[in-house]
């Protein structure tokens, strides 16, 4: 008896639909993209605007590694495809902030050795903006629960914890005053 | 100090291998993996593959023009499968098309026609069948048969762990380049550069003088690109070497978790015996390993199995033998702690069980036995500079033990449905790679005549803040500010035959190095400025950029030194050899000085159990850790965090889960769940134990990268006492991970069955709940 595994289409796919003109607009800036139709955020942002700080961890939005903020709101950019996001304006770890004037939450991140390989960096600050943008979360279990889906498995989480704490406090003592 | 890779981590500017600018002409990579478990390969079609969009070129294992062979320790696996396949997803056929949608889209069109063979996943099974990667290794100290009859209690059980996915959140991945004169250069997100080179020149049938690699950093390893790094940069540059373009293989994460190794499963039985004053007297132990399909690293993995079988405790008569099974599973591989873990996770079985039987608390027997200097490790190395009992009093004054195991006792009195326990995990662990002969590191140092620093080491960034510590040294042995230093990418033609970033041991080895050669430099330039400002050698040396003179500020600082060095001529550039004194082991006797020495520490984990619902918070870890002098303890406390996490996730959520045909079920971060933000315990103390580290230590700062995984173990054992809060007459078997399945399995099992110790795992509290 032999055991045979069979493709579904042996042969017979069919041929790709062309690739088309796209301007997203990544970081307060249009870039004009050619991209096949089933292309991700992600895959646009890495392989074709050339912007790779945002990481692909798993490609399933199972790891949070690729978040980005879409008009400010934060976005597994792996699940959504890079046509559906024209128009809309598309925040990567490259626009928060600049050498020399770092974003809060990149700041706190160094303060608080909130990383170790730092892969999952550029996702966790992008998240933890969009949380903040949110507004939703003020105490530390309300950051725990809502960024729980963005894994570091190096288990940096305290850090992280108090990086994102420090910053969403200051924003609530600024928003108060 | 801040990790100075900090700026580029929290910018998005940290370039990893994915993350590498594409040349020209790339073709990308994808493998086809074998569907079955065990097989003999019959005939591969690839015509279907061959004719679709993009693709380039098939290659199999007719197509390798040296050796088909990658297996490190024992020459048992293939790079693509030849005549038999041996697990699901070996690889089989590496697919090169003009893009990767295109490589990967080709691989779905390959079809395999082969021979199904008998598949085992099961360690005993194989053990029974004479299924052994290597033959059996025992340790013996002392004449447990003599002892048992001096034994007042006697406790005989099963413990078993199961494996643990590494879980890097960088899949594996290369990409390699035909180089002038017929080499080939490899970009590798691997912790061993030489493994990946020496294996590909094998491959290629080439030297290894033709073979570069080049490693930048690492999105992760935790040992799981030790050894399992090698297929995929090999198999890149075969790509580049026959079709002479670029090629570059990146894993996507499903691939990543199907065709690689994890930690290793273990199922294990021992005895333990104990005076009436809970002295343990005697220990035997048996361990079967479950290798997967070929050695890859689990001999040694074995070995530091043993070398861990008594964790931090003295027993004066051991006898531990342990098998590595041959299944088809992915080879198993290293993974922080390397075997040390599932060993101690059965000694400390053990003492749960005897706890259980005896009726007193587990800790009282721990704290008993603990380790003091002067004793000898069944290993033969005497006990020196032994911090067991230090680390232990200092958490329990710290974190007052006795007061807490009341608190939760009075908590336990008051709380029908929510039951708490205590445990204590206190570890030992030895550094050092257990084969003496890895114990070895070069450096290369290059002072630039701006004064800046270049240093090259065998050292491999993979979030353990290694270049920072390389930084630190090199700069405080030269006496310069830490911002002149770069440290240069990992590669084999700058630092040659390296052992790879493993074992704890990365940080003392490569360090000690630098700091060789950062002296001698620092000699040279002082005898330069001596003989240059007609001063006394003596005395003289260089503090904050500055030469000082018998500790005033001379007429040059550290640019000018250099400088003025240069035009005399003198070498600025060092290479340093460092191998750590005094080890030897001697395998025919299995015994020897295979450790520089050990770390201590010593946790108290609280858990709280549900027993409505089977589930549980870990509320609680405060632990006494023996750092030695940290010098980076930002960076040190952050490997206690990390490894105590990923402990607490193999001891508690993270199931690994393959079926008989030898097929993983838990095949995505859907089904396979890794401790996240919510799942890290709220009150997570870490104190410094202050000791004077040890002269192996790199500036007596003791290894910190895989001691503290081991804490995690305090979590199952803290669990496990929550359950008997709630069911005083259930005793749970051993089987890690504690999940709340099997809490509630355990919470709720028969009456009459539940007292009955079972040997099988959570199977037999399953079947108990079923009757």
């Amino acid at each position: 008896m032999s055991g045979t595994s069979t493709p579904k289409s042996a042969g017979q796919s069919l041929p790709p639909p062309p690739a088309a003109p796209v301007t997203l607009r990544i970081n307060g800036q249009d870039h004009h993209l050619e991209l096949a139709p089933w292309t991700s955020l992600l895959d646009a942002l890495r392989e074709y605007a050339g912007l790779t700080g945002t990481k692909k961890g798993c490609d399933h939005g199972q790891c949070g590694a690729c978040t980005v903020l879409v008009d400010g709101k934060r976005i597994n950019s792996c699940l959504t495809l890079a046509v559906l996001q024209e128009g809309a304006d598309i925040t990567t770890i490259e626009g928060l902030g600049q050498e020399g004037n770092l974003h809060p939450l990149q700041q706190a991140f160094i303060d608080h050795d909130a990383f170790q390989c730092g892969y999952c960096t550029p996702g966790q600050i992008c998240s933890a903006q969009g949380l903040i943008n949110e507004g939703k979360a003020h105490t530390e279990d309300e950051i725990r629960e809502l960024m729980s889906g963005n894994i570091c498995r190096c288990g940096a989480y305290v850090g992280i914890l108090n990086a994102v704490k420090e910053v969403v406090d200051k924003k609530s003592i600024a928003l108060r005053s | 100090m801040h990790n100075l890779d900090a700026a580029g981590h929290v910018r998005g500017e940290s370039q990893y291998l994915d993350d590498i600018p594409v040349q020209r002409g790339t073709l990308h990579a994808a493998v086809y993996g074998s569907p079955l478990a065990h097989g003999k390969l019959l005939s591969l079609n690839l015509e279907a593959a061959r004719r679709a969009p993009g693709v380039v070129r098939i290659l199999t294992a007719q197509d390798i023009p040296g050796e088909n062979q990658i297996g490190g320790i024992v020459p048992d696996e293939e790079l693509l499968a030849g005549s038999h396949v041996h697990f699901q997803g070996m690889p089989v056929a590496l697919v090169l098309a003009e893009t990767e949608p295109q490589a990967r889209a080709a691989v779905k069109l390959i079809t395999a026609d082969i021979e199904p063979l008998p598949i085992i996943t099961d360690p005993r099974e194989a053990q029974a069948k004479g299924e052994l990667i290597v033959p059996p290794r025992t340790f013996r100290l002392g004449d447990p048969a003599a002892a048992w009859a001096e034994c007042a209690h006697i406790i005989e059980g099963t413990a078993e762990n199961g494996g643990q996915e590494h879980l890097y959140i960088e899949t594996q991945g290369a990409y390699a380049y035909p180089t002038d004169g017929g080499g080939v250069r490899v970009h590798s997100s691997t912790q061993g550069p030489t493994a990946v080179q020496r294996h590909t020149a094998r491959v290629l049938g080439t030297g290894m003088h033709k073979v570069e690699i080049d490693v930048t950093r690492l999105g992760g390893g935790f040992g799981g690109k030790e050894d399992q790094a090698t297929t995929w940069g090999a198999l890149a540059a075969l790509g580049a070497f026959v079709t002479k373009k670029p090629v570059k293989l990146v894993l996507g994460r499903h691939d990543d978790l199907r065709m690689t190794g994890k930690r290793h499963p273990y199922t294990s039985d021992f005895k333990l015996g104990l005076s009436a004053d809970l002295k343990l007297l005697a220990y035997e132990v048996t361990f079967y390993q479950n290798a997967g399909a070929a050695a890859d690293l689990s001999p040694a993995v074995l070995e530091r199995t043993l070398f861990h079988a008594c964790n931090t405790y003295f027993i004066p008569n051991v006898r531990a033998t342990a098998y590595s099974c041959r299944t088809h599973l992915p080879p198993n591989t290293a993974f922080r702690g390397f075997g040390g873990p599932q060993g101690m996770f059965v000694i400390e079985s053990a003492i749960a069980k005897a706890a259980d039987e005896l009726g007193v608390l587990a800790w009282e027997i721990q704290r008993r036995n603990l380790l003091q200097d002067g004793q000898v490790f069944p290993y033969g190395q005497r006990v020196e500079d032994c911090n067991a009992e230090l680390s232990w009093q200092a958490a329990d004054q710290k974190f007052e033990l006795k007061k807490w195991q009341a608190e939760v006792d009075a908590f336990n009195q008051q709380s029908p449905v929510r039951k708490r326990g205590l445990a204590v995990m206190p570890i030992c662990f030895g550094i050092s790679f257990t084969k003496t002969a890895m114990n070895q590191a070069r450096a290369l140092v290059h002072i630039y005549t701006d004064g800046s620093v270049g240093v090259s080491t065998g050292a491999v960034e993979m979030g353990q803040g290694v270049n920072t510590k390389m930084i630190q040294v090199a700069a405080r042995t030269l006496g310069i500010s830490p911002k002149r230093v770069r440290l240069e990418t990992t590669n084999t033609t700058r630092v040659a035959n390296t052992s790879p970033s493993a074992a704890s041991a990365t940080a003392d080895l490569n360090g000690k190095a630098v700091e060789m050669a950062c002296r001698e430099l620092r000699t040279r330039l002082l005898r330069h400025a001596a003989e240059d400002l007609k001063m006394n050698y003596e005395g003289l040396e260089i503090q904050d950029e500055q030469v000082l003179a018998a500790g005033k500020p001379a007429e040059t600082n550290w640019e000018k030194l250099v400088s003025t060095a240069y035009w005399k001529r003198v070498n600025l550039s060092e290479n340093a050899h460092y191998a750590t004194p005094d080890l030897w082991f001697d395998q025919t006797q299995e015994k020897g000085h295979p450790f520089a020495y050990h770390v201590y520490g010593t946790a108290l984990v609280q858990a709280t159990v549900d027993a409505m619902r089977g589930t549980y918070d870990v509320d609680a870890v405060r632990l006494v850790h023996d750092f030695g002098q940290s010098f980076t303890p930002g960076i040190d406390r952050g490997q206690i965090e990390g490894g105590l996490v990923q402990g607490l996730g193999w001891m508690t959520m993270e199931e690994l889960i393959y079926n008989q045909d030898g097929r993983l079920l838990s095949n995505a971060l859907s089904t396979y769940k890794v401790p996240d933000l919510y799942s890290v315990p709220k009150v997570l103390d870490v104190e410094f134990l202050e000791t004077p580290g040890h002269p192996n230590a790199i500036l007596r700062a003791k290894a910190v990268g895989e001691p503290p995984l081991m804490y995690g173990l305090g979590a199952y054992f803290a669990i496990r006492n929550a359950v008997r809060a709630f069911r005083p007459d259930v005793r749970p078997e051993f089987s890690a991970p504690f999940t709340p399945e099997k809490v509630l399995l355990n919470l709720y099992a028969a009456r009459e069955s539940a007292a009955a110790p079972a040997a099988s795992q959570a199977s037999g509290a399953e079947a108990s709940v079923r009757n």
